[in-house]
């Protein structure tokens, strides 16, 4: 009969990991353990609630100045610590082995997966964001804002749609963080109401990306989204 | 005075310095270093190989916006030579099918690399990642290391996610929008506040914002906080963030690069000088 000591023995345990990821269920969460999950890096969940602003505490802020996560630790590199999810994918490609499946080493491919990330990063996240905010968070009901954000959510999609015209994949039609990126965002268009009716390229490529054992694995770090759900009965998910 | 030359003519450049200047190493089996380019003025062959208009390795195209001015200001801290196509936004000039070859976003800044099969880029961080790695000197704005770079991608990233995007809405609502929304109009401002806020913290004891180095991360972020007023904040609070801002206001290449494509008038002084506060 063996007992697990919380302590000693966890912390040998966690200090083996190389990675801490500090995150929620949210779409920028779920990019970096997708990610993990991806090149095979063995990572602890450290879950952030966000209801009670646990962000924004100190000692959080020492690893992210700007107080949001996704955020990384990583221990095997002088407890390096990384912020911006895009930065952190980029940061694993790089440094971990098996890298270069998500991140082309050829300066014209890595660009092209560059172009797709600051995309998303520029454009996607915060544009859908507002949109979610007007939506579901704001205390009065704007419609302007709710109009002017869920078109733009749109435009983005319609934008995405056509660039997978014939393809499979974002950036040199190779899977790359730059699916990634956008794919944990466009999984969630429901929630801004918008509908993908409209983009049939987009939704193939959805429902391959979802297919992905380290997709399916990463969606439910550090655990399912209470409010927003996108799994099946049988744990695969619905795009 | 010199310019830089790039795309092939550094290549008959190294070959004929290699015949005449050097008639000792007349190998053309050696390996080639990849050295900077320097002009060879020792004997004037130089002045034949100017670049005539069509042959600069970029063509930018851009409006005077902040995403805009990223990419001259880095053309000219790396000396490459460029052509700039304006892009007027009032007339929607950017979605129109030629420019979405280019962009499918319909957005400025783009740059055409002519050095690289016409090779485009469209996202303004995306740009200048690509400029620092394929030009020579690119390292002085991307250091190789992997920490070091990260640093400066954590704060590029940073500023494409949200200092631009937030300041965006905050002059759209400022001043775009039809209707007068205060909660949008106190959201967006409160927000870039805090970014700022978050900006000035990071600045406290550093003259740069990653490595202490200036890089890409302080071209991307000072371009928006020049027009802090159209987010409608002051930066009387964020003295580290005035500091930074006024040093990088100094910079030639910087002033050349918020002139292209054209002088906002409001941006400069009567001496032609940049005007940061």
């Amino acid at each position: 009969y063996q007992r697990r000591v919380r302590g000693s023995i966890s912390k040998t345990m966690t200090e083996k990991k190389p990675i801490t990821l500090y995150t929620s269920p949210t779409p920028n969460g779920w990019k970096v353990s997708i990610a993990l999950e991806e090149l095979g890096i063995p990572y602890n969940v450290h879950g952030i609630k966000l209801q009670t602003n646990e962000q924004k505490q100190d000692w959080f802020l020492k690893i992210n100045p700007n107080g949001r996560i996704p955020a990384i630790v990583d221990h095997s590199n002088g407890d390096f610590a990384v912020f911006e999810s895009a930065a952190i994918l980029v940061y694993l490609a790089e440094n971990f082995p098996g890298g270069e499946k998500l991140l082309p080493k050829d300066l014209k491919q890595k660009t092209q997966v560059l172009e797709w990330s600051f995309f998303q990063m520029a454009g996607v996240g915060p544009m859908q964001g507002q949109a979610n905010h007007f939506l579901h968070m704001a205390p009065e009901k704007i419609e302007y804002g709710i109009k002017r954000y869920t078109d733009e959510t749109k435009r983005l999609y319609s934008v995405l749609d056509k660039a997978l015209e014939g393809k499979e994949y974002l950036a040199n039609n190779q899977y790359s963080i730059a699916d990634i990126l956008n794919f944990s965002w466009v999984l969630i268009h429901d929630f801004a109401q918008v509908s993908l009716d409209g983009f049939p390229n987009l939704k193939k490529w959805g429902e391959r990306i979802a297919k992905r054992p380290a997709v399916v694995k990463g969606l439910v770090v550090p655990e399912k989204n209470p409010r927003i759900n996108f799994f099946n009965d049988d744990g695969s998910v619905k795009f | 005075y010199q310019r830089r030359v790039r795309g092939s003519f550094s290549k008959i450049n190294s070959m004929l310095k290699r015949i005449i200047l050097a008639p000792r190493s007349l190998s053309f089996n050696s390996p080639q270093t990849h050295k900077p380019y320097k002009p060879f003025t020792r004997n004037g062959l130089y002045k034949q190989y100017q670049t005539s208009p069509d042959k600069k390795p970029i063509t930018l195209y851009t409006a005077p916006t902040p995403n805009g001015w990223k990419v001259p200001i880095t053309l000219e801290e790396l000396e490459i030579p460029y052509n700039v196509h304006h892009i007027h936004i009032q007339k929607n000039e950017q979605k129109e099918p030629w420019f979405l070859k280019i962009n499918p976003n319909g957005k400025i800044p783009a740059i055409v690399d002519h050095s690289n099969g016409d090779f485009s880029v469209f996202e303004s961080a995306a740009i200048l990642f690509y400029l620092t790695e394929k030009f020579p000197g690119g390292e002085k704005l991307l250091p190789k290391d992997l920490k070091e770079r990260t640093r400066v991608l954590e704060w590029s990233f940073f500023q494409m996610s949200s200092l631009g995007p937030m300041q965006g809405q905050a002059g759209h609502f400022n001043r775009a929008a039809p209707e007068k929304i205060e909660y949008a109009i106190k959201r967006y401002r409160d927000e870039t506040y805090r970014v700022y806020s978050v900006l000035d913290l990071a600045l406290e004891g550093k003259e740069y914002l990653a490595n202490d180095r200036y890089s890409v991360a302080d071209i991307l972020n000072f371009t928006w906080v020049l027009v802090h007023e159209f987010g409608g904040v002051s930066l009387d609070e964020f003295k580290n963030l005035k500091r930074w801002g006024e040093r990088i206001a100094k910079r030639p290449a910087v002033v050349k690069g918020i002139g292209v494509p054209e002088k906002r008038a409001n941006l400069f002084n009567e001496d032609g000088s940049l005007k940061f506060n």
